[in-house]
């Protein structure tokens, strides 16, 4: 019996590793049975809205993250071919739509550039009061942070999305970059008094901005509205509940979201909540986790769980969740149709996971692909998802007497040369350091892909057949 | 009984001799590697003579049993040859042959041509891959290593990924597509195409006119203790062995046997009527005299002995997020010494030596290995960093190689033996003309032997110490330079070339 279950337990591990690395979000956490259950029930449900206390909006607690569309290539297993699947886009959005989320959030800069285009594309067949368009103003490159080049962002914003008005307006990613960065994309160019401009004309409904990193930014921005220069409709931060308590141990640049929540939270101010699942990472727990939470919850997915985390603070507006597949989009409507709060037995428990969480030395990636395309090539989030995947199912051995030392080492190496080819791996990294401009979690790239080659090394000269 | 025996083992053989080319993880090569030891011309080149001294052995004993199943070519031709007689008309699939009298001209004629051949490799004046070409293992390997694996790799490469979906996992990395080069996989066709069409038209004809281990063997087998016999008492005359003789070397007339010719396949014994026909030591043994179960043991001994005896983007530009980098595969530089692996010594060794069986090349784990196109060291290996370097503690290579080609080296030996040096075009570095801190071929160094230097301008630019260079070749695989379709190179930027003679460095 016991050796019937060796391949069925790698098989799982397996699965997860792809699905982690690939396109992260649920995709391991929904059970095949379930979907088609939750399809039914869910048409039923109520969707949980809560009230933006600025327009009287009234939003979906679950938003569409556009960030992750599918592409053409997850069809036809083309890696190249990036072209993004606009038929499942329509087909998501409206399934969306039709359940009750009516907050789209997209960029400028999302899915190469062609998210707002096939987002407008998908929306523009539906009527406009029925849906919250939220974009930004993007922070890139430094060419597009001229005056001009900034009003020609939004309007670009406008025609792509097809819209006179975009109901919720960001600066986009701030803290990257520190004070400087602020003032030089958003202040020295006079852009966020554009910004204001287009508020007093109806063509932006909300101003708000999303917050990554230096933390000194987010407190200025904060004061100006203490001191009444601006008023802040809205801000997007990251929570859940690694983030609540654990920021720093995560990547030590960021800020607790308890912090970032109470300071919203005390002033007002709605709070949009991005990367809910870390990235994804929180779907695929280890399986220990994964059975205590089945024993508490058996009908609800591993990442319900983080969802439920986030929409629980009552001044969270939003939940933004990346959607790339179908059942990743019914699984999410069934937690939040209506979403049951988290309790106070429950919160300690995702405490306790929280910390085990922490004992794996995670890369804090979030496959957001910011850093990409890589100018040397190299897949950046596939080697980080593969690597973290790894290190959490435990095919990343240390100790070369470990029984299963050989099977592991096989799953790892076999795995990140289906999942990678070796001219995108980590060791073709050449520390150029671009990457490190784009990162919003401030992830010391070069460092991680150095570390990460040189275990891959390791592993591969531990070669079991001589 | 005896025609089955042999069936099994050449059937065994010849599958070890495929899963050794095909070997996608080692495990072949780790567990029967000796079956390319044992091949006659590679054990000769690499001096085994405890190898070439069993193989004479058995022939002095068996005759020519090497032939019907250690030689993957002539097993493949007793394939063509069987195939042969179950397609087409009866009439011309039944007793197509007839006994002929040995045509020595050619056959002596090809033999001296491979002599001289060998003697012109081994005296480094040619390669010895064109003595090579004659070598009926080594032609397998070619036909096997460029124009079997590479499909069949990416075939279980496939079957890999698709398993692996399901948990199992039998590999620790996805096959690299083999290097192949058009110059070896023509002589291949070529071979392949003599072969195969003088088996149909003619049994065994190849191995009894151009093959050189079928003439050695030949001399030997010649005074064979064990041979075929007739027994003219019971012999009536029919000829049917003589007609289905694949070697066409049953004189019925005269109830002889060339036994230099005869490959003992031991059709002839089955196939006659009489009984008349038996392989035993005297050439008249009236049967009722022999004894069956010493048939047996005979049998059992001379398998026994066989098997005994072969144990032996600029980032500035960027608005947008995700998308990949177009890449492309490297191009290895042309128009320098090329490098050979650690264990061949000096290119002179490898060149005169090396009969171009392919199966470093097929075995290379990192995929650097790659027939030479040119007449210089014509279809043996030569190093290519193109899809990977040759990593220190890998000997593959040198395990693999039955001709002693490559020798065996030990990886503490291999991490210390110098192969060749790396040279920088700093006019295409990206560090040095372009400013790019990039530092890649120093990092990735495993011995230590590149620096960046500061020039004039302010550009860091790669320094190579050749005295601690080993001509591992990471450097030109790890140069962005070459992979990244948007610098504008096919090659990179710091590339190997080899040396003629390897040889240890000191630190």
């Amino acid at each position: 019996m016991e050796a019937k279950n060796i391949p069925d337990k790698s098989r799982r591990r397996f699965l997860r590793n792809l699905g982690i690395a690939a396109a992260a979000v649920t995709v391991s956490a929904c059970g095949g049975k379930k979907l088609t259950e939750t399809s039914d029930t869910a048409k039923k449900r109520e969707m949980t809205y809560r009230i933006n206390p600025n327009t009287g909006d009234k939003v979906s607690l679950l938003g569409y993250g556009c960030m992750r569309f599918p592409t053409m290539g997850m069809k036809n297993g083309d890696e190249s071919d990036q072209t993004l699947d606009q038929e499942a886009i329509n087909k998501s959005v409206d399934y969306a739509l039709e359940h009750g989320v009516n907050y789209f959030d997209t960029s400028p800069a999302y899915c190469r550039g062609f998210s707002e285009a096939a987002l407008g594309e998908a929306l523009s067949r539906h009527d406009r009061s029925d849906y919250y368009i939220a974009t930004k103003l993007s922070n890139f490159a430094p060419e597009t942070w001229s005056h001009e080049a900034s009003v020609q962002m939004f309007e670009n914003s406008l025609k792509y999305l097809r819209t006179d008005y975009v109901d919720y307006l960001l600066l986009h990613a701030i803290g990257m970059g520190g004070m400087e960065n602020l003032n030089g994309r958003y202040i020295d160019n006079g852009i966020l008094d554009y910004l204001l401009e287009q508020k007093a004309a109806g063509k932006i409904r909300n101003l708000g901005f999303s917050y990554h990193g230096d933390v000194e930014v987010f407190d200025h921005l904060l004061k100006l509205q203490d001191e009444g220069k601006i008023h802040w409709d809205f801000v997007q931060i990251q929570l859940n509940y690694i983030d609540w308590l654990h920021a720093k141990e995560v990547n030590e640049r960021n800020t607790n979201a308890e912090y970032l929540y109470g300071e919203l939270s005390r002033r007002g101010i709605p709070a949009v909540i991005m990367e809910p699942l870390l990235g994804g990472r929180l779907a695929n727990m280890t399986e220990p986790v994964v059975r205590r939470m089945k024993e508490m919850r058996p009908d609800d997915s591993v990442a319900s769980w983080a969802f439920r985390y986030a929409g629980t603070p009552e001044g969270v507006l939003t939940v933004l969740s990346g959607m790339t597949y179908m059942d990743h989009l019914r699984d999410n409507l069934k937690t939040f149709s209506p979403i049951e709060p988290v309790d106070t037995e429950e919160d300690i428990f995702l405490q306790t996971v929280a910390n085990e969480f922490l004992a794996n030395d995670l890369v804090p990636c979030t496959d957001c692909k910011y850093c990409m395309p890589c100018p040397y090539g190299v897949n950046i989030p596939g080697v980080f998802g593969h690597y973290n995947a790894c290190l959490l199912n435990g095919d990343a051995p240390s100790d070369s007497q470990d029984p299963d030392f050989q099977a592991a080492r096989r799953r790892y190496l076999f795995g990140l040369d289906m999942e990678i080819p070796r001219l995108r791996q980590a060791d073709m990294c050449i520390a150029c350091g671009e990457c490190l401009l784009h990162c919003p979690q401030r992830i010391p790239i070069p460092d991680q892909m150095a570390k990460i080659a040189k275990y891959t090394e390791t592993l591969k000269s531990y070669s079991d057949i001589s | 009984m005896l025609k089955a025996v042999r069936i099994i083992l050449a059937l065994l053989s010849f599958a070890a001799v495929c899963l050794l080319f095909v070997d996608v993880n080692g495990y072949a090569a780790a567990h029967w590697g000796w079956m390319a030891k044992i091949q006659l011309i590679p054990a000769l080149l690499a001096l085994n003579l405890g190898v070439v001294a069993v193989l004479a052995l058995c022939t002095l004993l068996f005759g020519r049993v090497y032939c019907s199943i250690v030689c993957p070519l002539g097993v493949y031709q007793d394939f063509i040859n069987s195939l042969r007689g179950r397609i087409g008309k009866k009439k011309k699939r039944k007793n197509r042959f007839r006994f002929k009298p040995e045509n020595t001209k050619l056959r002596y004629g090809f033999f001296s041509v491979f002599v001289v051949l060998l003697v012109l490799g081994l005296l480094g004046v040619v390669a010895n891959s064109f003595a090579g070409m004659l070598d009926p293992y080594s032609s397998f390997g070619r036909i096997m290593g460029q124009l079997i694996v590479p499909g069949a790799r990416a075939g279980i490469g496939t079957v890999a990924q698709n398993v692996a979906a399901d948990g199992y996992f039998f590999l620790d990395s996805v096959p690299l597509p083999s290097p192949l080069s058009f110059a070896v996989m023509a002589v291949a066709v070529v071979s392949l195409l003599v072969v195969t069409v003088m088996a149909w038209r003619g049994g065994r004809d190849y191995c009894n006119t151009v093959c050189p281990v079928g003439s050695v063997l030949g001399f030997i087998s010649r005074y064979a203790l064990l041979r075929i016999n007739i027994d003219t008492d019971k012999c009536n005359g029919c000829g049917k062995c003589g007609r289905n003789c694949k070697a066409s070397c049953i004189d019925t007339k005269n109830h002889e046997i060339d036994l230099s010719r005869c490959v003992v396949c031991m059709d002839c014994i089955g196939n006659c009527s009489q009984s008349a026909i038996s392989f035993s030591r005297v050439k008249k043994v009236p049967s009722r005299y022999e004894n069956a179960p010493d048939k047996g043991r005979r049998l059992f001994l001379a398998a026994s002995a066989f098997v005994a005896g072969s144990a032996a983007m600029k980032a500035a530009d960027k608005t947008t997020d995700g998308g990949l980098e177009p890449l492309q595969k490297k191009h290895s530089h042309s128009g320098i010494l090329r490098a050979v692996p650690a264990g061949s010594a000096s290119l002179e060794h490898l060149s005169s030596v090396c009969t171009a069986c392919q199966l470093c090349v097929s075995a290379c784990p990192n995929g650097v290995l790659k027939p030479t196109a040119g007449f210089d060291g014509f279809m043996q290996p030569h190093m290519v960093f193109t899809q990977g370097y040759c990593r220190p503690d890998c000997t593959v290579c040198s395990d693999v190689c039955p001709a002693g080609a490559i020798k065996p080296i030990s990886v503490e030996e291999k991490a210390v033996t110098k192969i060749g040096t790396a040279h920088v075009d700093a006019s295409i570095c990206i560090s040095a003309s372009q400013g790019v801190d990039c530092g890649s071929c120093s990092r990735h160094c495993p011995a230590g032997a590149i620096t960046m230097v500061g020039l004039p301008d302010g550009n860091l630019r790669p320094v190579v110490d050749e005295g601690a260079c080993i001509g591992c070749g990471s450097c030109e695989y790890h140069c962005p330079v070459g992979n990244v379709v948007g610098l504008g190179s096919k090659t990179a930027a710091i590339y190997v070339e080899g040396i003629e003679q390897h040889r240890k460095i000191v630190h």
